[in-house]
């Protein structure tokens, strides 16, 4: 057993802890809560060991998982998005007791996506992170919750068809299945050309770009408030991370080929979906769309090709994540026993709880990209990175997309922040959501104030030497 | 370390007044602000060192800030009106207010101080948010939609700054110079062709919104009409001087040849907007968008100052700024005074209350006269300089600025007339009371010490208005 695994068998055996303690006692759910916490927190202290040991980057399985800085900094992430999912569902009987093993089997395939450098690698990443999520999109009982799953499904299913598809011809292309061992000019073009972009098509599915986006909003109002959490920070993850790997990694040189197709396809996502979020009343399709302009964001950072790039996207899912942890946190709080919140419901936000709206304000304007909050510096990053790439679309495409959404971020907040007649009731806060919530919305100022120790960090774990 | 002060004061003056109880967070307030003017007067008097920090190494991003000549009034405007305008509040407003006001303060000062031109934009977005909540929470549903306006609009301008500022140090790194943020090694670069004049209008529409100035002024209306007094006091005396601010510090030293080049179209546009804002302020019936409108033309009189592009020009709007500031604040302020006693701001429902409230009248008319120039007031001696600049290379353009001073005088004495004189309407007002008093005569004194001595802040500009210009010399120069 080498140590390079260790995270990832931390959650293994974290999945059969959480089994276990399920059936030792069917009453007491939170017991398996506590020990899916338990491997979480095991799994991150093994990724810190190993990025601190020295002893990365290693490659296993000939070339199949390459485990280095980058897949250290996404197991990192995941982590954060699974515990943040986590808490804010704590031992909620709504989703049954199955709920942490199902995240936990999810974060195993997002951290899979992370390190995976094979086409079969990849595939199964990819799988294991949407079965327990098809699963988990269903939890919430009858109703729009089993139409999510189904609609995550069928959607899932179609696009894991094509991405399959792609990579055989691709395979036959290149005569590997090793991402890195793909030479670019000695493909055969046709192929080579069919497979790539019916790969991208079924990766970018998954991360949710336009115009591959529309079971996004569906399944994110379907799904219960913390699985939907999960999915719009631990799914982008993983999504984004695989991607970034495949292109940079083994079609680096042909970046001809992908390279503009990205790059449209980032400007019409953030815009495209900043744009609708503005027409929602819901505030979960609102963030639904919110993911779906940020995932435009992250393609930014592919779409530059360049160093700056790779590490502003790793940069930006950090504070993306954390604002989106902070805002669902805070809906969970208000939706109580409610799957959602409707824009109406925030009114007087700050009457019934000053702390909650103020979680709210610093998660929207980090969205929103205000500085001071982490999402600014994000932007900034991956503005320079755009800039530095020649790419002055690009950037005019990010900042005219920021000023969009800035209007649709702004609106909950206003609403939260006016007054309303009478005494309205307050809010109770689980101590598990404030946590979160708490965490999160110091993280994102954090980073706003002082990223210089994430930025050193993002630097060395995006740093590849074939990009400049 | 004065400066760290000023910036530190407001900060924990703002989580101390949103901790407070609500009747406490006022004289919280108002004690923070005193302190800060009174680091102020420290940085004037004792020790003016800057600040120079390590911020995000890795792109060349330094917390730098400085108390120069250009910046070091403009943060005694923005201390002394912050205690007026706090102090010219209501206790009654709650906590939450005092809190972003104080955060405006603490954002005003770092913008006002900042070199660095990551941290200048930083500050430069962060005022926007206390701004946003003060429009928001304090007035009624018209005030939402202003709010949103102010937001939206401030935003699409300074978003495409971002880029600019983004773009300038790339620029600067991809030339080998290294990658920096700083204003003045950004200004050694030499820049022209479509990249330098986009990147120019990136950075001048989002001063000339925040400014605001002639065809941008689309929030100001709504904005300066719904906020509270002491709130468009502070927005119209000291945030709108960031705009014009900006001008000086990165415009004319990085975009020289730029200003150069559209020299004659920017002239034009300041010079409308100067006509626009006048004839507008002739036409409203309620006198805080007269003065609002007055603003307006007063802020492209020192666009045009920056415009002439000579040093004296450019010597008279960094003083006018701070003159019309501490004017315009008063006035506004002043205003609001008689609002709360009168209950309207329609000149056609007030008249003759000099009768009842003759030391009201006397403080109105005093802050009248001093906006629309009258010699002996600062507003004279900043719009002396700018026409002085102007005259020269563009004489019709000096003309019409003069004419427009006269106009000011009609529309500021219409105001005047017809509130103050004439015989008196109904019932009589209460006279001022001696808490308003203690901030009133402060203010007054002031506006009167640097219109009698203004040379006490064009001196200290001078050599920072040099420094500015020693970069501009180098690329097409000022005349």
């Amino acid at each position: 057993m080498t140590l390079a695994l260790w995270p990832e068998y931390a959650v293994v055996l974290g999945v059969l802890a959480t089994m276990l303690a399920g059936m030792v006692s069917r009453e007491r759910t939170i017991w398996g809560y506590w020990t899916t916490l338990a491997a979480l927190a095991a799994s991150g202290v093994f990724t810190i060991i190993l990025w601190a040991s020295g002893s990365l980057p290693r490659s296993l399985l000939h070339g199949g998982l390459s485990i280095d800085a980058f897949s250290m900094a996404v197991n990192g992430l995941v982590l954060v998005a699974a515990a943040g999912a986590l808490l804010i569902g704590w031992n909620d009987r709504r989703y049954g007791g199955d709920f942490p093993i199902l995240v936990l089997l999810a974060l195993l395939g997002m951290m899979v996506l992370g390190m995976a450098n094979n086409f079969i690698a990849l595939f199964i990443g990819i799988e294991m992170l949407s079965l327990p999520l098809y699963i988990l999109a269903a939890s919430g009982g009858e109703g729009l919750s089993t139409e999510a799953g189904l609609k995550y499904l069928l959607l899932g299913a179609f696009s894991s068809g094509t991405l399959l598809f792609g990579l055989a011809l691709l395979y036959g292309a290149a005569g590997t299945m090793v991402i890195t061992a793909v030479v670019s000019p000695h493909l055969i073009l046709p192929l080579a050309g069919a497979g790539l972009a019916l790969t991208l098509v079924g990766l970018i599915f998954k991360l949710g770009i336009v115009p591959f986006h529309m079971w996004i909003p569906d399944v994110y109002e379907g799904s219960p408030l913390p699985v939907t959490t999960y999915m719009a920070f631990g799914t982008k993850v993983g999504a984004a991370a695989i991607l970034m790997r495949f292109l940079f990694f083994g079609f680096s040189l042909a970046s001809g080929w992908w390279g503009p197709a990205i790059g449209y396809l980032a400007v019409l996502t953030m815009i495209a979906g900043n744009l609708i979020a503005l027409a929602q009343k819901d505030m979960k399709r609102l963030l639904a769309y919110s993911g779906i302009a940020n995932a435009g964001y992250l393609l930014v950072g592919i779409a530059a090709h360049n160093m700056l790039g790779a590490q502003a996207l790793l940069f930006y899912l950090l504070p993306y994540g954390l604002s989106i942890l902070a805002a669902f946190a805070v809906l969970a709080f208000v939706a109580g026993d409610e799957e959602s919140v409707s824009l109406d419901q925030l009114t007087g936000l700050y009457q019934r709880s000053p702390g909650l709206a103020a979680g709210m304000a610093v998660a929207f304007l980090s969205l929103a990209g205000i500085p001071l909050t982490g999402g600014f510096v994000g932007k900034f990053y991956l503005l320079q990175a755009a800039w530095a790439a020649h790419e002055p679309g690009l950037a005019v495409g990010l900042v005219v997309a920021a000023m969009i959404g800035l209007a649709a971020y702004i609106r909950p907040l206003q609403r939260s922040f006016s007054a309303v007649d009478g005494t309205p009731a307050p809010i109770r806060w689980p101590l598990a959501g404030a946590i979160v919530l708490v965490i999160s919305v110091i993280g994102t100022i954090g980073l706003g104030v002082y990223p210089a120790p994430v930025v050193h960090i993002v630097n060395h774990s995006a740093a590849f030497y074939w990009l400049h | 370390m004065f400066l760290v002060w000023l910036l530190a004061v407001p900060l924990a003056g703002a989580i101390a007044a949103l901790i407070a109880p609500d009747k406490a967070a006022k004289g919280v307030a108002a004690i923070t602000s005193i302190l800060a003017l009174i680091g102020f007067a420290g940085l004037l008097l004792i020790n003016r060192s800057g600040i120079n920090w390590n911020w995000i190494p890795q792109w060349g991003i330094r917390f730098h800030l400085a108390g120069d000549g250009l910046s070091l009034f403009l943060l005694g405007l923005c201390t002394v009106m912050f205690v007026v305008a706090l102090l010219a509040s209501d206790a009654s407003l709650g906590r939450a207010y005092y809190f972003w006001m104080l955060i405006l303060e603490f954002s005003v000062v770092g913008l006002f101080a900042s070199v660095d031109l990551f941290v200048f934009y930083v500050f430069w977005e962060v005022l926007l948010v206390p701004v946003f909540f003060l429009l928001t929470g304090w007035s009624g549903q018209a005030g939402k939609k202003a709010a949103m306006k102010w937001l939206i609009m401030n935003l699409a301008g300074s978003f495409f700054m971002l880029v600019g500022v983004v773009a300038l140090a790339i620029i600067h790194s991809q030339n080998g110079a290294g990658i920096t943020f700083e204003i003045s090694r950004l200004s050694g670069m030499a820049m022209g062709g479509a990249v330098g004049s986009w990147l120019f209008f990136a950075f001048l529409v989002a001063f000339m919104i925040k400014a605001p100035i002639w065809p941008l002024h689309g929030w100001m209306p709504e904005t300066y009409r719904e906020s509270l007094s002491p709130v468009t006091a502070v927005i119209s005396g000291v945030l709108s001087k960031a705009g014009i601010y900006g001008m000086l510090r990165v415009l004319v030293p990085i975009f020289m040849p730029q200003l150069r080049e559209y020299q004659m179209l920017l002239l034009i546009v300041a010079i409308i907007g100067l006509l626009y804002g006048a004839f507008m302020a002739l036409r409203q019936r309620d006198m805080k968008m007269v003065t609002a409108y007055g603003s307006l033309s007063h802020m492209a009189m020192m666009a045009l100052g920056v415009f002439s592009l000579t040093a004296v020009g450019l010597l008279g709007t960094n003083f006018y700024m701070v003159a019309h500031g501490l004017m315009v604040g008063g006035l506004f302020l002043v205003q609001g005074l008689l609002e709360r006693r009168t209950g309207t701001r329609s000149l056609d429902k007030m008249a003759g209350l000099n009768h009842s409230a003759p030391r009201l009248a006397a403080y109105f008319l005093f802050f009248v006269m001093g906006v629309l120039g009258l010699p002996g007031l600062p507003g004279f001696a900043g719009e002396y300089m700018i026409i002085q600049g102007l005259i020269g290379p563009h004489p019709v353009f000096a003309f019409i600025a003069g004419f427009v001073i006269v106009v000011a005088a009609w529309y500021m004495l219409r105001v005047f007339l017809a509130v103050m004189q004439g015989p008196p309407q109904g019932q009589g007002i209460k006279d001022l009371l001696a808490g308003q008093v203690s901030w009133l005569v402060p203010l007054a004194g002031l506006v009167i010490l640097i219109g009698l001595w203004p040379a006490g802040i064009t001196n200290h500009a001078v050599p920072s208005l040099y420094h500015v210009m020693h970069f501009a010399l180098a690329k097409g120069g000022i005349r």
